[in-house]
């Protein structure tokens, strides 16, 4: 087992990781920039290291000065969290190369599945049913034409090298496709230096449910079953659950076994999620592979009692799975809604500051995973997630109560935050009856208050 | 330390751990980690400060005898500090040399001379040296990160008079 860890990331992930590091009595090393110096969390760990100014590509995506801390703090291995460099295949390359375990997938599965264009060929050849899309990159008009006429419109552009909700943009009949295919060239060369898109039927108003797996070194595959994620803003998830309601057991069943298929088939190890669009028909359709741990993975650690950050270390270390999928139950309902530093009153414009009354909820079933605290500043420089709050009972309709009353215990001042809108979520009839599908927020709430 | 009584010197025996304790001393080592199946055990040589959890405001780095690499940093207050000195700091993660090479002497001493482009240390991160320029003219008036230190983003590595 690894004896120190290093970090490379912030926030509650980072504060997520040190607790599984300390639990296991792993040694940890954070690393800050200069905007998270004095955040209480850091001295969570036994050593922090500031590597860069506040600018994350200053700062915790400089792999270099990461590696650097990494090699002169001796540790054995570096956990990369979410976002950053979680998903960075070359750098979980050079950590290896360095001596240094990434705990997180191989490298290889990571760049198989990060390009999505190569996981739907993958998804194809393991069975896994893909949305209707254009077999291979789009290179030029005629060719995205002839393929929005064969499946029909509305199609979806997606950037190959995109993810997490970006580099798509949907187009609805023939001018808008050719206009939207040069922007979102433009846009993918920009943000993730590869401009090549392909085309997806895109399905209206569908579901957004996704699978939970952990796979070990010696090829054993496990999933923890399925989220429902189809509470988003702007591809932007804002309240996740498990287990997705109304949806029926065998579609779940094939949903779950579809992505075991999958994952194994790529010779992937370590945590991952991966996610389907799911149409009113309760037909699935694979979208993309996660090679990374995420944001809502305690909801699935509350509905199946298994620690998956535990559990990645210990994949990363050599060690086997201790469990078989027959092992892993999937009990009662737990639910998640992501509190940011936002305001819903003002088009959810970002609002950091410094928190000064942070009165958080409590109680049974209730679980908090924040780094933020009274007197904690919120830093302008990175993702507004502040805390994620979970409930855990025996049904949903308990879990949405206890919801509800944790989402009025929680008094944050100082700065504006969701809580507002996650109130009126769980007030909805339509999210209460679990109808809910992608377009909900945006339709319900209209971009605003 | 074993739990069970061991016949022969194994290696969590008092006996053997008192002479790595010597050896350590004597060839200046500052950690030792073993391991015997389940059993492990860590030796750590260096000050009593606790390892150095969040820095706060930039601290002058206290120039010390422990060995480099994973010796505490110890975080002390800046002495009666010229407001005038330009602190010059590191740009980036790694260990800190003040010499080109263990047998030469240290690319500057206190009181020496510099413009912008004299080479006053090099920085090391995963075995590339960086030489590293003062970037302003003056004296030398600290050095503030002994040779072999671990060196973070910003951390001032000396202070210079500037003329």
């Amino acid at each position: 087992m690894f004896q120190r860890v290093l970090i490379a990331n912030r926030g509650e992930i980072a504060l997520r990781v040190i607790r599984a590091c300390r639990d296991m009595g792993i040694e940890t090393v954070a690393v800050y920039s200069q905007a998270d110096k004095g955040a209480p969390y850091l001295a969570l760990a036994d050593r922090a290291v500031c590597i860069g100014p506040g600018p994350a590509v200053d700062s915790y995506l400089k792999y270099q000065r990461i590696i650097a801390a990494a090699d002169v703090t001796n540790v054995d291995a570096i956990h990369p969290g979410y976002g950053f460099l979680s998903e960075n295949a070359d750098f979980a390359e050079m950590c290896r190369d360095c001596n240094i375990e990434f705990i997180g997938p191989p490298h290889d599965a990571m760049r198989k599945l990060g390009n999505k264009n190569e996981a739907r060929k993958l998804a194809k050849a393991a069975k896994v049913p893909v949305v209707p899309g254009s077999d291979g990159l789009i290179t030029d008009e005629a060719e995205a034409l002839k393929f929005a006429h064969q499946v029909g419109y509305p199609v979806l552009i997606k950037a190959s090298a995109g993810g997490g909700g970006r580099g798509m943009r949907v187009a609805r009949n023939d001018m808008s496709l050719i206009s939207g295919l040069s922007s979102a060239r433009q846009e993918a060369e920009a943000a993730f230096k590869d401009g090549s898109v392909y085309l997806e039927k895109y399905l209206e108003q569908p579901r957004h449910v996704e699978v939970q797996i952990l796979a070990d070194q010696a090829g054993n595959v496990v999933h923890l079953y399925e989220r429902d994620c189809s509470l988003q803003r702007r591809h932007q998830k804002l309240v996740e659950e498990s287990p997705a309601p109304n949806l029926p057991r065998k579609v779940r069943d094939n949903i779950c076994a579809a992505a075991t298929r999958l994952v194994k088939s790529a010779g992937y190890f370590s945590a991952g999620t991966v996610e389907f669009l799911v149409d009113k028909d309760n037909n699935f359709y694979f979208i993309e592979v996660n090679a990374r741990i995420q944001v809502e993975h305690p909801v699935s650690e509350l509905v199946t009692g298994i620690d998956l950050v535990r559990e990645q270390i210990r994949v990363a270390a050599g060690e086997k799975l201790r469990f078989k999928q027959d092992d892993i139950v999937h009990r009662g309902c737990a639910i998640e809604c992501r509190i940011n530093a936002e305001d819903p009153a003002d088009n959810f414009r970002p609002s950091p500051g410094v928190i000064t009354k942070w009165q958080p909820p409590g109680g049974p079933g209730v679980r908090l995973d924040t780094h933020a605290c009274h007197g904690y500043r919120v830093p302008p420089n990175y993702d507004s997630l502040v805390a994620k709050l979970l409930v855990y009972q025996p049904t949903r309709e308990e879990a949405i109560k206890v919801m509800r009353r944790a989402l009025h215990e929680f008094i944050v001042e100082g700065i504006k935050t969701t809580i507002p809108i996650h109130q009126k979520i769980f007030n909805t009839s339509a999210f209460v009856e679990g109808q809910v599908d992608t377009t909900f927020i945006e339709r319900t709430f209209l971009g605003g208050a | 330390m074993a739990d069970e009584q061991q016949p022969s010197a194994g290696p969590f025996d008092v006996n053997t751990v008192r002479e790595l304790v010597r050896l350590m001393r004597r060839f200046d080592l500052s950690e030792v980690n073993l391991q015997d199946g389940s059993k492990r055990m860590r030796l750590r040589r260096g000050t009593s400060q606790p390892i150095a959890a969040v820095p706060s405001a930039p601290a002058l780095m206290a120039t010390q005898q422990a060995a480099p690499a994973m010796a505490p940093q110890a975080a002390v207050t800046a002495p009666v500090s010229n407001s005038r000195l330009i602190d010059v700091k590191s740009p980036m993660v790694g260990t800190f040399y003040s010499k080109p090479a263990p047998d030469k002497d240290d690319y500057v001493k206190v009181g020496a001379r510099v413009n912008p482009e004299t080479v006053v240390c090099k920085i090391e991160a995963m075995k590339i040296f960086n030489d590293m320029p003062a970037g302003v003219s003056g004296t030398v008036a600290e050095i503030c990160v002994q040779n072999g230190g671990f060196v973070e983003f910003d951390q001032v590595l000396f202070r210079v008079e500037p003329s």
